[in-house]
């Protein structure tokens, strides 16, 4: 499943039956490269970060999560940086671990069962997910 | 999971501005300048500045061995505990100004090449200093023009003078298209002695 084809689909409460945010991004990490975190828009608490174990289900339709207090602050630096997009992966630039650059990253493929990022789709050639082993600021760091 | 890096042939001078990244993906610096070691022609480290327009240099630096990988984009690094403190770098004050750059080129049998404009790097599995672009002399019959000259594994380097075995006159190029392939011929010639 494409993070494109799932940005902005609602994230429901199956406990009270109500729409209570949006998908607005996706936190990744890597080693191994998994979807750690969603950034949710549209909610009425403090916090927008659902963390990957905290969701009910990652249906075709719709997000879910049993409890609203799945959707938090920040606890750490980390989450707080991801928060603040700075480690948006959609745009970023990918750098070999030999410096060199392949294009930018445009979309990314990932199992909605388990939430492992399969494939990184860039301005170049598609990556292999698993060839991710750092994301930062600056870039996305693949191996060669 | 690491596949041999390609080769790939560099200007020194061209590192100048290049970021220096962590396997991580943060920007730690830039590259301001190359370090080379005087004796052997190799290269110590990096300098390093600030990212950024008002950049600014910084007292740390990329020794040789804390390099990852240095690419068309950037220099990688493993994290920022490779970076060392400048004098480590360079031990003495004639090491840090010890460039190769303006250096005259001789032959050993006495012809001068030229001065030495830039200096030519492969990277691939390691970072090694294989050729030197210099302002050609009359010697070379394209004198003023730029042309990059191979260099042995090994370069004797005294005071001024860089000295180079005479026959690397015949493996000379106009750019890097080609460059990989005569310091190879060369190095191959001298093998065979």
């Amino acid at each position: 499943m494409l993070f494109s084809a799932v940005r902005k689909h609602e994230v429901v409460n199956i406990t009270t039956a109500t729409r209570v945010a949006r998908v607005d991004g996706f936190v990744v990490c890597p080693g191994p490269p998994r979807v750690a975190l969603l950034r949710l828009g549209r909610v009425s608490g403090p916090g927008t970060l659902l963390a990957w174990e905290d969701l009910q289900g990652f249906g075709p339709d719709a997000v879910t999560v049993a409890d609203d207090a799945a959707i938090r602050p920040p606890r750490d630096a980390w989450e707080q940086r991801a928060e603040d997009k700075d480690l948006e992966i959609l745009g970023k630039r990918v750098l070999t671990e030999h410096g060199t650059e392949l294009g930018t990253v445009t979309d990314v493929d990932f199992d909605p069962e388990t939430g492992r990022v399969t494939t990184l789709i860039t301005t170049s050639e598609p990556i292999e997910g698993d060839r991710l082993i750092g994301l930062g600021g600056y870039a996305a760091v693949v191996s060669a | 999971m690491t596949a041999p890096p390609p080769t790939l042939l560099l200007r020194a001078r061209e590192l100048t501005g290049r970021p220096v990244v962590t396997l991580d993906g943060e920007l730690i610096a830039e590259i301001k300048d190359v370090v080379f070691e005087r004796a052997g022609g190799r290269i110590a480290g990096f300098t390093l500045r600030n990212p950024g327009l008002f950049s600014r240099s910084r007292k740390d630096t990329v020794p040789w061995n804390g390099v990852h990988g240095v690419g068309r984009d950037a220099l990688m690094v493993t994290d920022e505990t490779v970076l060392a403190p400048i004098e480590e770098l360079a031990p003495r004050q004639a090491a840090r100004k010890g460039d190769v750059l303006d250096d005259r080129v001789l032959t050993d049998n006495g012809r001068d090449l030229g001065r030495v404009v830039d200096v030519v790097l492969q990277s691939g599995t390691g970072l090694e200093v294989v050729g030197y672009e210099v302002e050609a002399s009359e010697a070379l019959g394209t004198a003023g023009r730029r042309v990059l000259i191979p260099l042995p594994a090994t370069v004797a380097v005294s005071g001024e003078n860089l000295i180079v075995p005479a026959a690397a006159t015949e493996f000379v190029a106009e750019d890097l298209t080609g460059f990989g392939a005569a310091v190879d011929a060369f190095r191959a010639r001298l093998r065979e002695g």
